[in-house]
Formats: structure tokens, sequence, C-alpha cells
């Protein structure tokens, strides 16, 4: 990846970012949109997957110091989540952007299940709602909202992923 | 090149590794222990994005707290709105009440229903009534409103009946005007025109020399039977110039307003019989109590008149006897007043001055005209 598109990636990681901490915030949704999963994808498949987990790990940094309780539970969840599509990128990120959205899906899901079970955030059957009935539903609205930046963005970020 | 990527990968899982155990070392760290490094994120790296989130967070109570108070606004304004025709209903509503108390019985009350029908005209010369002839209503009962007449009944099924308003070609009554003595009958105006005016009512058949000031109160006249004597009709507004040579037509504004009625009272007949008194206030009824006011009123004056004349004789008679005493005094006359009496004053008691005149009596002097005692014949016993 050349200087251009890493600026371009830099920028577009930066947007979600600012998005993650204005439009999330004032949208104030149960099963919320996660612009910081997007952020990291986005930006993990251009890394190479030790590069990507320090990524996650510096992502997950910002979100925990955030967070009242389970600190490092974000940062671990992230980085595993972004050395995981780094590392998956040639089979995943297509064209398609099906594809995509269900990725999206799932590195959402895996990062709230990592982030809840690491974290201690819920316990019991709150943990069992918050993993296959939240979760999945927050992770489906991360999926819909990364498609449509994938589809806004793609004549800025068009790098396929070898 | 093998070696190159193996050490990449080797690179990768140690970096992959590095941060996890990072992680697991931040998630064990205690409370005390990890604050430092969090607040330390917030007050540097993390500090521009707490900002936006204050932001972001206090648009959302912005606009979190403009829908409450637009619904609160809204809900006030709806309340408002009901409020105004609560209100109106319950003045008609306490009204029916007062009216039905005034009535006492011979009454059977119903809610008006208006014809939603589409296509409905626009003059309202019908209403549907909630009571029947089960509750005793039959046809041609008076149909009434605290405010007056509103009509009479022309169909009376077992559980609801139609009225026939004022409005209706239909609908006559037998009028008359607030003073007793000026009688008609009242038609609908056949050219209302529209708003206001569409119900508006003509007071035919007005003998000529009866003339009707405008505002003159009309009421039922109780002839014919159909309704009882002293209902409210309305008011006149103006005389009609009509053809008629020997009667007057004057145009009538009702006192009901037909689009504003909800609730009725329908006469019994026996009420209709018996009449309803002076329950609205008809000066037809109090013609005669007002007569006998005004001539209660001029038997007190007479009354009145009759004790000032007494008392205006009185002093006169008084201040002739005082002057009378004057002049005896001035003769040197024994004083007309025994002692102890009160001077003479003038006083407005009625009743007459009673002199007592034996003080004043002149002694008992032989007279030159009286007869000498020893002149008398004396009879021979």
């Amino acid at each position: 990846m050349n200087w251009a598109g890493t600026a371009r990636t830099i920028i577009v990681c930066a947007l979600m970012i600012v998005l993650q901490y204005t439009l999330r915030p004032l949208l104030a949704w149960r099963a919320s949109i996660d612009f910081l999963v997007i952020a990291l994808l986005l930006g993990s498949v251009r890394m190479r997957p030790g590069a990507a987990a320090v990524y996650g790990f510096l992502l997950g940094l910002v979100a925990d110091s955030l967070d009242t309780g389970g600190f490092g539970a974000a940062a671990l969840a992230m980085s595993l989540v972004g050395f995981s599509a780094s590392w998956l990128k040639a089979v995943f990120f297509a064209d398609n952007l099906a594809l995509n959205g269900f990725f999206l899906f799932l590195a959402k899901w895996v990062f709230d299940l990592i982030f809840l079970v690491a974290g201690r955030h819920a316990h019991g059957a709150e943990l069992a709602m918050q993993i296959f009935v939240w979760s999945p539903l927050s992770a489906a609205v991360t999926a819909v909202a990364g498609v449509i930046v994938l589809s806004l963005l793609k004549p800025l970020m068009d790098v396929r992923t070898a | 090149m093998a070696n190159a990527a193996r050490l990449g990968n080797r690179v990768d899982a140690g970096l992959l590794i590095g941060c996890v155990v990072l992680s697991l070392v931040a998630v064990v760290l205690k409370q005390e222990d990890r604050e430092p490094i969090a607040g330390a994120l917030r007050r540097t790296i993390v500090a521009p994005l707490v900002g936006l989130q204050r932001g972001a967070e206090r648009w959302r109570t912005a606009w979190a707290s403009r829908e409450q108070q637009q619904a609160v606004l809204d809900s006030l304004s709806l309340r408002a709105v009901n409020a105004a025709a609560l209100k109106g209903e319950n003045d008609h509503l306490r009204k029916l009440l007062g009216l039905g108390s005034r009535l006492q019985w011979g009454f059977v009350p119903a809610e008006a229903l208006h014809n939603t029908a589409p296509g409905s005209e626009d003059l309202v010369t019908t209403l549907t009534l909630t009571a029947g002839s089960i509750a005793g209503i039959k046809k041609f009962s008076p149909v009434v409103a605290p405010e007056g007449l509103v009509g009479t009944i022309q169909t009376a099924d077992p559980t609801m009946s139609i009225a026939i308003l004022y409005t209706n070609p239909d609908f006559r009554a037998s009028a008359v005007a607030a003073d007793g003595t000026t009688f008609g009958i009242v038609y609908p105006h056949p050219d209302g025109g529209g708003g206001s005016d569409a119900y508006l009512l003509e007071l035919r058949g007005v003998p000529t020399r009866s003339i009707l000031r405008p505002g003159t109160v009309i009421y039922t006249s109780g002839l014919g039977g159909t309704f009882p004597r002293g209902i409210t009709i309305g008011t006149v507004v103006q005389e009609l110039k009509t053809a008629e040579v020997w009667t007057r037509t004057y145009l009538v504004r009702p006192a009901v307003a037909p689009s504003h009625i909800t609730s009725v009272l329908v006469l019994m007949p026996q009420r209709v019989t018996q009449g309803t008194g002076n329950v609205w206030g008809a000066a037809v009824n109090a013609d005669s109590a007002s007569r006998r006011i005004v001539a209660a009123g001029d038997s007190v004056g007479r009354q009145a008149a009759a004790l000032e004349a007494q008392a205006r004789a009185a002093v006169l008679d008084s201040v002739r006897r005082a002057t009378a005493d004057s002049v005896r005094r001035l003769l040197g006359a024994v004083p007309v007043a025994p002692p102890g009496s009160a001077p003479a004053t003038p006083t407005t008691q009625t009743a007459p001055a009673v002199r007592d005149t034996s003080a004043a009596r002149r002694p008992a002097t032989p007279r030159r005209d009286s007869t000498r005692p020893d002149t008398a014949r004396i009879r021979p016993t």
C-alpha cells in the first residue's frame, strides 16, 4: 500500500473513530453501531497481522479508557479481531458486499463475546441475553453500517486485498 | 524469501502475543492500578474524543428535552381545547339541570344527536333524541332547552324520537310578546340566508295597532295546546315589510342555537296542560304580578299621601291654636296651655289635636244679655 492509500485509510479510520464518539451517543440505540470495529477492520485488512493486532490493541485501549470497568477487555478483543481480520483478509474481503457485511457481523459478535467474557460485564442469564440477543443485533446493525460505509467510500478505498 | 515470510509470521505472532499478554495484564490489574493508566489516556489521547462525546450527549439531551417540551406543549394545547369544549358542555348541562330543577316534574331529558350523514343539508331542521315513547314522549311533545323553545316531536319511536326544530318549514307556534297583549304566530324565516341568519323566525299576524320594539322578548302564548305558555322563543329584531295591511310581521332571533344543542328536555302532555309557570322568567307570566306590584305601590302611595295630608292638617291646626293663644295672651287672658304642658309646636301627628279649653275659659261673670236670675219668672210651685 502506497502513501496515498495509507493516508486515505488513516482518514477513513479517523472518521470512523469520530463517528463512534459523535453519532453513536447521538443515536443512543440499544443495539448500537460499533464504528470502532468498522475502523478496525478497514485498517486491519491493509496491514500485516502483527500490525493489525497492535492497531486493535491501541483502539481497544482508547475504548477501555472511557469504560468504567473491564479495562483491557476491549484491547484484548480488538487485538484478536484485528489479527484475525488481517490474517483472513484474503479469504473474506472480496468485492462482494454481502460477504463483507457477514465478515463485519462476525467480527463484531466475536468482539462482544470476548469483551463480555474477559471484562466480566455480565453473568448468567444476562450474559446469555447479551451474547445471543443484543450482540447479534448490534453486530447486524454494525454490518449494515459497515456495508454502507464501504459502498460510499469504495472509490476512495479501492484497494484490492491480495 | 521463505525465511523472511517465516520471520514475518513470527513477528506477527509475537506482536499478537504481546498485545494479548498486555491486555490480560490490564484486565487483571486492580482498580487502583488501572485507573492511573486510564486517566492518563483520557487526559491526553482520548481527550478530544471525550469532548466530542460530551458534545454529542448534550445535543441528544437537548433534542430529548425539546421533544419532551413539545410533547408537554401539545398535551397542554389539547387539554386547553378539550377544556373549552368541556366548559361549554358543563355550562349547558348546568343550565339544563337548573331548568330541570325549576320544572320539577313532567319532563324527559334526552340527548340530541345531530344528523351527520354526508350530504345532509346545512340548515339543521331535525334532531334525533335518545328517548322515545317508552319514556313517555308522544307526538307533538314540546322540546325545550334552558334558553327556550327548540321544537316539537315529530316521530316517537319506543327508544328514540325525532324532533323538528323551529327551522323546519312545518313548524308553527302561537306566540305572545312580553307585554302579554300582542299575539302572533311564529314561522320559520324562509329567507334566512347563511350563517346565524339562517335560523331566524317570523312573528306574523300581529295587529297593526301593536308595535313591538327591537329586543322585545317573544314567548309561547299557550294557545292551541301544543306549547305551554311562557317558553322563550326569541327576541324581536326588526319589522318586516309585507303586503299585509291589517297585520304586522316581525323578524325574531331565536333564543336557542340549533347547532349548539346537545341535550334537551321533552315536556310531557300533563306538563303542557298544567303549564310551566315562570320557568323561563317570562314577563308574560309576570305581567299580572307586576301589575299587582304596581297597584300595591299605588295603594302605598295613596296611604302615604293621606298620612301626609293628615299631618299637614294637624300642623295647621296647631299653628292656628298657637296664634289664638298668643292673641289671647296679649289681651291679658289666662294662658291657654295648662301648667306643665308642652308648648304648641308643629307636629306630624296624624290624630287631630284635642284642645283643653277649660283653663282658658272666662270666669263665670253675668252677661248683660243674659237673663238675670232675679228677673226670671219664677214658676209657682
